[in-house]
């Protein structure tokens, strides 16, 4: 993991206290993650089982369906602090409630438009389709966001 | 609200990269009166234990296990929890196993994101309320939709396990389109004398008493759903009494009018009361009633004296010859018969409507439609059958018997064109023909035109060997079927074969390039002159699926076909909790295949509804709270389970749990918030938001 020593020597001792993050020299992103439950939190699974590193920046939130991420959730995240946010489903064709996946890209599209209105780039709000199997395809996808938003800089809402 | 924190070390993998001391300090600061406790394996009989004595000795209410996955262990641990006398869906597990111990590289940075996982969860537990599971009971009884192998199968093997079956039918007669085949592959079997046993056992069988038969019917409306389905059948009028007519056919000849039979495929005529042919069952003919003229008697009456004077048989009046040449008596005539719409109860619904063949005239070049003797695969085996128009003689439409044959494989198949699937029976049935033709007309010249041979299972390898090794018979890879012309010279069918379309031939088989040395212009393309043509088409879905997927709601796959819950472990189920798929209404297949689905779709029923056994419902599901609802309805579209309805007294939505699958699209959509998604709730997403960003 990159700049993981950095941090290290940035760390408080009391290494549990989270909200230090953004005082330290070297930004580290908070960005929550919304995974489906079939799809891609099984890949994220997949990834564990096959124990890959990537990026802790990305807090996961369960949903048993990509079709439940109310775009409420995303700006709610957005609100309370987060750099970015996270939208993974099953590959279309696939969604284990035949069509959510379907509706989750269709919200995130027209929240793409409102985000941008309030000066959120879009690279804040990735949506990408992950499958049960792709555990690499899981921490590329977790690692680009990461390093996107870390590019991007802490969000400034106007 | 008394909550818990059960730590799993997982042997060391968890408590290897996070501390869990360190996690139970900034745990226990943030939520002070939270106990913390950490054991080694909690998935074992031993943690188990523990976790159910803890739970019930300080009276938790709620539990929270950062463990491994909630994919892994979830089910466990929510019957501890009912064991422990506390809701089982009082609990979060947390996954910093998977998702946090084994990936990330810094241990104290796993250690921030574990305890910040474990402080959303105990917010969201304390958020989440006991849901129940609710049960309902179930109707045992199912509808299967066609009488073919699938259809067939599946009812007896209900029936045989004592459960009430109707079968509903389209066509006047039972057995599907095996009962139309001569021989079938790979054993060439008798069709008819396949399926008889079966059939015999569903009408007079020890179990025949628990099936129904509506032949002739279709289904008009279905509503209800899983365990609970209200069927309309509509049953058209046959015309004939099926309990009293003998099956004497001595109606038939006298009858004054025909027409093309559809089950000959047209090439020959029946008669307006007829079998649909020699051997049909039920053995009872009946009347085409837009032909026949006691029907067109009713208005003007014209026609039927005009008839019944022509043939000295009616003495004025309505045409009755039928009538007058039934031994029996006019009682079997019930000419008043009218359309029935009867209605079943029934748990579940099996569609087993079959499939039907790609239409040829969409590949022009093969001439099908325009060039006579030029026929598809269905038309050629009721040329084959003892019992079809030409009793089993291959001829000509001029009588002659060919001389040549060419067989196209792949007509339609494996064509970005037309379908771009391997419909997989083709060859086979090719080969079959290829053996028959043989043995009928033993100098015959076989041309095999094919883009692919596929001959799968352990027992198609024989009739493939028997056609390769056939001095007189000869394979002609395509490339392109479309690049194949067929015209008419001197009543011979002549394929143009030009060199793109023709492959390498196999293997250096000298008798897989082409050799009809007087056509022949080069060593790739030419000429090959037959007398017949043999087109075996794509296997594509029947019409009667369309009606039935719009009725039903069912998805249907990109080429049309039911679509499968999952093409592989749950090929037998729709999409549609409670309807099952079975033979090639969802796939092309062969008999043995539908058979076995038939059977698969039976085991569905039976297992998942038993008669006296309540159908329990998960509470992970989508309410409506109806003081909130707007009337709007854009839950109704956006449900991929049908499940909402709306209530229009209330002016409100409102869910049948039933259908209800818990994906939760319906809350994120709901405008007003009034959908409330059990288990994922708008306020427990919340606070877990908010407690990971804090």
């Amino acid at each position: 993991m990159q700049n993981s020593s950095a941090i290290k020597e940035n760390m408080p001792d009391n290494a549990v206290n989270i909200g230090n993050a953004k005082k330290t020299e070297v930004f580290e992103p908070r960005i929550i993650g919304f995974l489906c439950n079939w799809c891609s939190y099984a890949g994220a699974d997949k990834a564990g089982a096959a124990q890959k590193q990537y990026s802790p920046n990305v807090s996961v939130i369960r949903v048993m369906c990509s079709g439940r991420i109310d775009p409420q959730f995303i700006m709610d995240a957005f609100q309370k602090g987060a750099d970015g946010v996270m939208i993974l489903a099953c590959h279309p064709g696939d969604c284990h409630y035949k069509e959510g996946n379907y509706r989750a890209v269709q919200r995130h599209r027209l929240l793409l438009r409102l985000l941008g209105q309030l000066g959120i780039e879009g690279e804040r709000c990735r949506f990408d389709y992950v499958s049960a199997g792709e555990s690499d395809r899981f921490v590329s996808v977790i690692n680009e966001t990461v390093e996107a938003v870390k590019k991007l800089g802490p969000l400034k809402i106007k | 609200m008394k909550t818990a924190v059960y730590f799993c070390n997982c042997g060391t993998n968890i408590s290897d990269k996070i501390n869990p001391e360190k996690v139970q300090d900034a745990v226990k600061k943030k939520n002070g009166d939270v106990i913390f406790k950490t054991f080694d394996f909690l998935c074992s009989e031993e943690g188990r234990e523990f976790l159910r004595k803890d739970i019930m000795d300080n009276a938790v209410d709620a539990v929270v296990i950062p463990a491994c996955s909630p994919r892994d262990h979830e089910k466990t641990f929510m019957n501890v929890l009912s064991e422990a006398e506390v809701n089982p869906y009082m609990m979060q597990m947390v996954n910093i196993r998977e998702q946090v111990a084994w990936v990330t590289e810094d241990a104290e940075k796993a250690a921030v994101k574990a305890v910040q996982y474990i402080n959303a969860a105990i917010s969201r537990v304390n958020l989440q309320e006991p849901l129940k599971k609710k049960e309902i009971d179930v109707s045992p009884d199912a509808v299967v939709v066609g009488a073919g192998p699938a259809g067939l199968k599946a009812a007896l093997s209900l029936a045989e396990a004592g459960r009430k079956v109707t079968v509903v039918e389209k066509s006047p007669t039972i057995g599907g389109l095996p009962v139309r085949y001569e021989e079938i592959f790979p054993n060439m079997e008798c069709g008819p004398c396949m399926l008889e046993p079966i059939i015999g056992e569903a009408l007079h069988g020890d179990a025949s008493g628990n099936i129904e038969f509506l032949t002739l019917s279709e289904i008009e409306d279905v509503v209800g759903s899983y365990g609970n389905f209200n069927v309309k059948i509509k049953r058209s009028p046959r015309y004939v009494d099926t309990e009293k007519c003998i099956g004497c056919a001595e109606c038939i000849a006298p009858c004054p009018v025909s027409f093309k039979n559809p089950f000959n495929c047209g090439i020959n005529e029946r008669k307006a009361i007829d079998f649909s042919f020699a051997g049909a069952l039920p053995n009872v003919p009946y009347i085409n009633a837009e032909l026949c003229l006691r029907f067109k008697g009713f208005n003007g009456n014209e026609n039927a004296n005009v008839v019944g004077n022509a043939n000295g048989g009616a003495a004025g009046g309505f045409c009755r010859l039928c009538v007058d040449a039934c031994p029996v008596g006019e009682e079997i005539f019930k000419f008043d018969e009218k359309e029935e719409i009867i209605e079943r109860n029934a748990g579940g619904i099996i569609l087993a409507v079959g499939s039907a063949l790609y239409d040829c005239r969409k590949v022009p070049s093969l001439g099908y439609g325009k060039i006579p003797d030029v026929y598809n695969s269905l038309e050629f085996e009721r040329i084959l059958a003892s019992n079809g128009p030409t009793e089993g003689n291959i001829r000509t439409l001029d009588e002659k018997e060919p001389r040549s044959f060419a067989i196209v494989h792949c007509a339609g198949s494996l064509d970005k064109n037309h379908k771009g699937y391997c419909s997989g029976i083709c060859c086979e049935y090719a080969f079959k023909f290829n053996h028959i033709i043989r043995n009928k007309i033993p100098s015959a010249k076989i041309y095999h035109l094919y883009k692919e041979l596929v001959v799968p299972g352990k027992e198609s390898g024989s009739l493939y060997s028997k056609a390769a090794e056939d001095k007189n018979t000869v394979f002609i890879r395509i490339s392109d079927i479309n690049g194949m012309a067929v015209a008419e010279e001197g009543g011979k069918k002549v394929f143009s074969i030009n060199d793109a379309c023709v492959c390498g031939s196999g293997g250096g088989n000298e008798s897989r390039k082409i050799e009809s040395a007087d056509d022949r212009d080069g060593e790739n393309g030419g000429k090959i002159s037959v007398d017949a043509v043999i087109l075996c088409p794509a296997v594509v879905p029947a019409r009667d699926i369309d009606g039935l997927a719009g009725m039903l709601e069912l998805v249907r796959d990109r080429n049309g076909f039911f679509e499968e819950l999952h093409g592989r472990t749950d090929a037998g189920r729709s999409k549609i909790k409670g309807i099952y798929l079975a033979g090639s209404c969802h796939s092309p297949m062969d008999i043995k295949e539908a058979m076995s689905e038939g059977m698969a779709a039976a085991g569905y029923v039976l297992s998942g509804l038993v008669a006296g056994k309540k159908l329990s419902i998960d509470p992970i599901s989508a309410v409506v709270e109806q003081a909130r609802c707007s009337g709007c309805k854009v839950c109704i579209g956006v449900c991929p389970y049908k499940a909402i309805s709306f209530d229009e007294e209330k002016g409100a939505s409102f869910v049948n749990e039933l259908l209800c699958q818990g994906c939760g699209t319906c809350a994120a959509a709901c405008p007003s918030s009034a959908v409330k998604a059990n288990g994922f709730t708008d306020a427990e997403i919340f606070s877990e938001i908010g407690i990971m960003l804090a």
